[in-house]
């Protein structure tokens, strides 16, 4: 038996308008916990690791571990139908093949439930040890969603590169090249504007513009992103999600051609 | 028949999708449709797989004058959707390859007529067919059935960045069959000799470097002993078909024509060195095998030196190969996905070991030897099953039933598969610039290539290599065991006592 019942039910909208580019189907978990996903995109280059903790639900109830295979496509469809303010509630019976999502208006005068089949999924749970990143970059959102915008109408590939003058955004192709340098700037009035480097190492690193470019779609979720980088890891987006959890896209960097790579 | 028939049959066949959550089914009709209906037919059929999600294929096989539908898992929903939109209202001919009985739901809605069971061995003999039974006879339709989560369909795209060792021979056969080729017609030089190889190689290489696939060919060396025979029938088999193929030009038969001239192609030494020096030309490495290719990629697969080894010959999963793919080679206008086989889970799924596995293609039928008349697949499956070896299944075996061939090498064919003539001795694989000059001259003067196309085609080459450098996210992060149970699926173990104790309910309320 699960239910789960999420005030802010506009946030699930939101998250899955975020994922739903990258994997097309995934395993949703639920644990006594929280709400997660972890998926890989069909070229296993980028993954996203989702996380809604249950304290962020106004009711939670999770019997046993369980996962949920769903198209998100078809996910998102359903969630479509429900209106920015409505509250929505997550319901599985033990043994259905389905799941339930109830949408209630503010005003309680309209519930509406949409039943959604349940696929077979089989997909690699990727471990993920934590680790110290050389460089994180905390800016807003849309900065960096503008600045990604931006650098691939002129080239596919993004360097980004970390030093003590600050976060360095360049690219080039057929028509010319581009460089973008965001200075750490904590001075300003609102905290979510602010830009700032925590740096241990330079580093230098280069990602597909594409992947980084899909990741942006979840600024909606956060004023602030959180960019954490090292040399020998994939790169790490974070979008926080205000009370619940976060949101985090791994990319897996270029890697330069010499270098003896995996069969 | 209708080739539309098909999917008249998928609807009314409904009730076996609930059943088994897999159906193929294969059809062929006496005349080939329409380019117009078999372009219908290859979009529809994939829009059908295509929405399975989950698994499902569509494909015309032989050209255009049999089609196959294999869905898998998920489909079924799917495929009752489109069946009763678009492509409904034909009437129904065709039965269910398998169809089980009794625990029948919305048995009711199948009522069509039965009129024939069509199976995929019953496909017409020719040249294309052959290379779809090439190794091991039945052994992907006996996978299908008893080992299907061992089959997984890819994205051509998904395998950038990785080294693949693809069996040449079996590809310049496909080239000179597909290659430029209308009945006696062929792509030739000035000089009139045949180019068809070299242009397949040539696009298809490069199609393989721009996804950022790094391929690595393997020839064919000196065949085993025991595979002359086998060789001697194909030749036969070329000889009869040049005979009809004279007889059908006399006669101005078109269609026969296409038929038989499939059937003469035979790859030659010259088909063999022009392509190694075309592969050597564009950067790409070659490998030389003292014996079979199969045997050879698959050493390479062992040996961790490639990913995966890439052939339409399902010997290569008797060899060993970890990761088997098919149709990797094929046009991209074809718009098949890749299949992939993993050896691993065929030995879990089948619950063989690979001892038993080798001797179970043995008796399917392999190039090696005869195999006993009346088993098939499925029987030598049970039977390896039951007695868990060749040995004890002829103990065992009733003689009257079956007839045992008189001069039965299967322990030298087994020995051929278990050790096969191999060399892990070769230089460093590597992939280099292409020789632009080199190509031009070969390509161009040589063999009459168009200049502007070779020119571009090396552009190509020279941006593609770019590509292979994006990493995968597998090579920093590692795979572990998920801990929450499905929803859905069926439970394989008990993982806790909670799980245990909610099993109850979950048996009543299972549906399938």
């Amino acid at each position: 038996m699960l239910e789960l019942r999420l005030v802010q039910g506009s946030l699930l909208k939101k998250v899955l308008e975020a994922i739903r580019e990258l994997v097309t189907d995934a395993n949703f978990d639920c644990s006594g916990t929280g709400f997660s996903l972890q998926a890989m995109d069909s070229s296993h280059v980028a993954l996203v690791a989702l996380l809604l903790r249950a304290e962020g639900f106004e009711h939670y109830r999770c019997d046993r571990n369980l996962s949920m295979g769903m198209n998100l496509n078809n996910m998102a469809k359903m969630l479509r139908c429900a209106g920015n303010e409505d509250i929505i509630t997550i319901k599985a019976d033990d043994g259905s093949d389905t799941v339930t999502f109830m949408f209630e208006s503010p005003k309680q005068d309209k519930i509406s439930d949409f039943e959604m089949k349940l696929m077979d999924i089989d997909s690699e749970h990727l471990g993920i040890p934590d680790s110290e990143y050389q460089a994180i970059v905390r800016m807003p959102s849309a900065e960096f969603m503008r600045i990604c915008k931006d650098l691939s109408s002129i080239g596919d590939t993004v360097v980004i590169s970390v030093t003590k003058e600050g976060v360095k955004f360049s690219t080039s192709g057929e028509i010319g090249s581009a460089n973008i340098v965001c200075r750490q700037n904590q001075t300003v009035d609102k905290p979510e504007e602010a830009t700032i480097i925590e740096m241990q190492e330079p580093v230098s690193l280069t990602f597909a513009l594409r992947y980084m470019n899909s990741f942006t779609k979840a600024s909606s979720l956060s004023d602030q992103v959180t960019i954490s980088l090292s040399s020998e890891l994939p790169v790490v987006v974070e979008y926080k999600i205000a009370e619940m959890g976060y949101i985090r896209f791994y990319l897996a960097p270029k890697i330069e051609e010499d270098e003896e790579m995996k069969p | 028949m209708s080739h539309t028939t098909v999917f008249s049959h998928l609807w009314n066949c409904r009730s076996a999708y609930h059943l088994q959550n897999r159906l193929d089914i294969a059809v062929s009709s006496s005349s080939p449709p329409t380019p117009t209906d078999a372009r219908a037919i290859r979009s529809r059929g994939a829009r059908l797989a295509d929405g399975a999600g989950c698994g499902g294929d569509a494909r015309l096989l032989d050209g255009p004058t049999r089609l196959v539908v294999v869905l898998m898992n998920s489909c079924i929903e799917w495929a009752h959707r489109y069946c009763a939109g678009p492509l409904r209202p034909m009437c129904a001919v065709s039965a269910p390859r398998k169809h089980k009985t009794g625990r029948s739901k919305g048995g009711k809605r199948n009522n069509s007529r039965v009129l024939a069971p069509l199976r995929l061995r019953h496909r017409p003999p020719c040249a294309a067919a052959a290379a779809e039974e090439m190794g091991i006879k039945g052994l992907t339709k006996l996978l299908a059935d008893n080992a299907p989560k061992a089959m997984k369909e890819q994205k051509f795209e998904s395998y950038f960045g990785r080294k693949i060792a693809v069996d040449a021979s079996m590809s310049i056969y496909q080239f000179l069959i597909v290659v430029g080729r209308t009945g006696m017609e062929t792509l030739t030089n000035e000089a009139g000799e045949v180019t068809s190889h070299l242009q397949g190689m040539f696009n298809r290489t490069i199609r393989l470097l721009e996804a950022g696939i790094k391929p690595v060919y393997v020839f064919d060396g000196k065949p085993p002993d025991l595979k002359k025979q086998e060789l001697a029938k194909r030749y036969s088999k070329r000889e009869d078909a040049t005979k009809d193929l004279t007889e059908a030009v006399e006669e101005g038969d078109k269609d026969a024509i296409e038929k038989f001239s499939k059937r003469t192609v035979k790859v030659t030494r010259q088909h063999n060195d022009d392509c190694k020096r075309l592969l050597r030309l564009m950067g790409v490495p070659v490998v030389e095998a003292p014996c079979e290719a199969e045997a050879e990629c698959a050493a390479l697969c062992k040996d961790d030196k490639v990913y995966a080894v890439a052939s339409e010959d399902m010997d290569s999963l008797t060899f060993g190969s970890k990761r088997f793919l098919r149709h990797l080679m094929d046009p991209s206008s074809k718009k098949i996905p890749v299949m992939e086989f993993d050896v691993a889970k065929v030995l879990e799924e089948l619950e063989l070991t690979m001892d038993q596995f080798i001797d179970l293609c043995i008796l399917c039928g392999c190039d090696y030897c005869d195999s006993i008349k009346g088993i098939g697949g499925q029987t030598a499956l049970k039977l390896i099953r039951q007695h868990g070896s060749i040995e004890s299944i002829l103990e065992n075996l009733n003689k009257d039933r079956y007839q045992i061939p008189e001069d039965w090498p299967y322990q030298e064919a087994r020995r051929l598969f278990k050790e096969p003539d191999v060399t892990l001795d070769i230089p460093e694989l590597k992939w280099t610039a292409p020789d632009e000059e080199g190509l031009i001259s070969f390509l161009v003067k040589d063999n009459g290539f168009n200049e502007d196309r070779v020119t571009k085609a090396i552009e190509k080459i020279k941006s593609a290599k770019n590509k292979s450098s994006q990493g995968r996210l597998e090579s920093f992060f590692k795979p572990v065991a998920t801990t929450s149970a499905p929803l859905k699926r069926k439970e394989t173990s008990d993982k806790t006592t909670k799980a245990a104790a909610n099993k109850k309910t979950k048996a009543g309320g299972k549906k399938k």
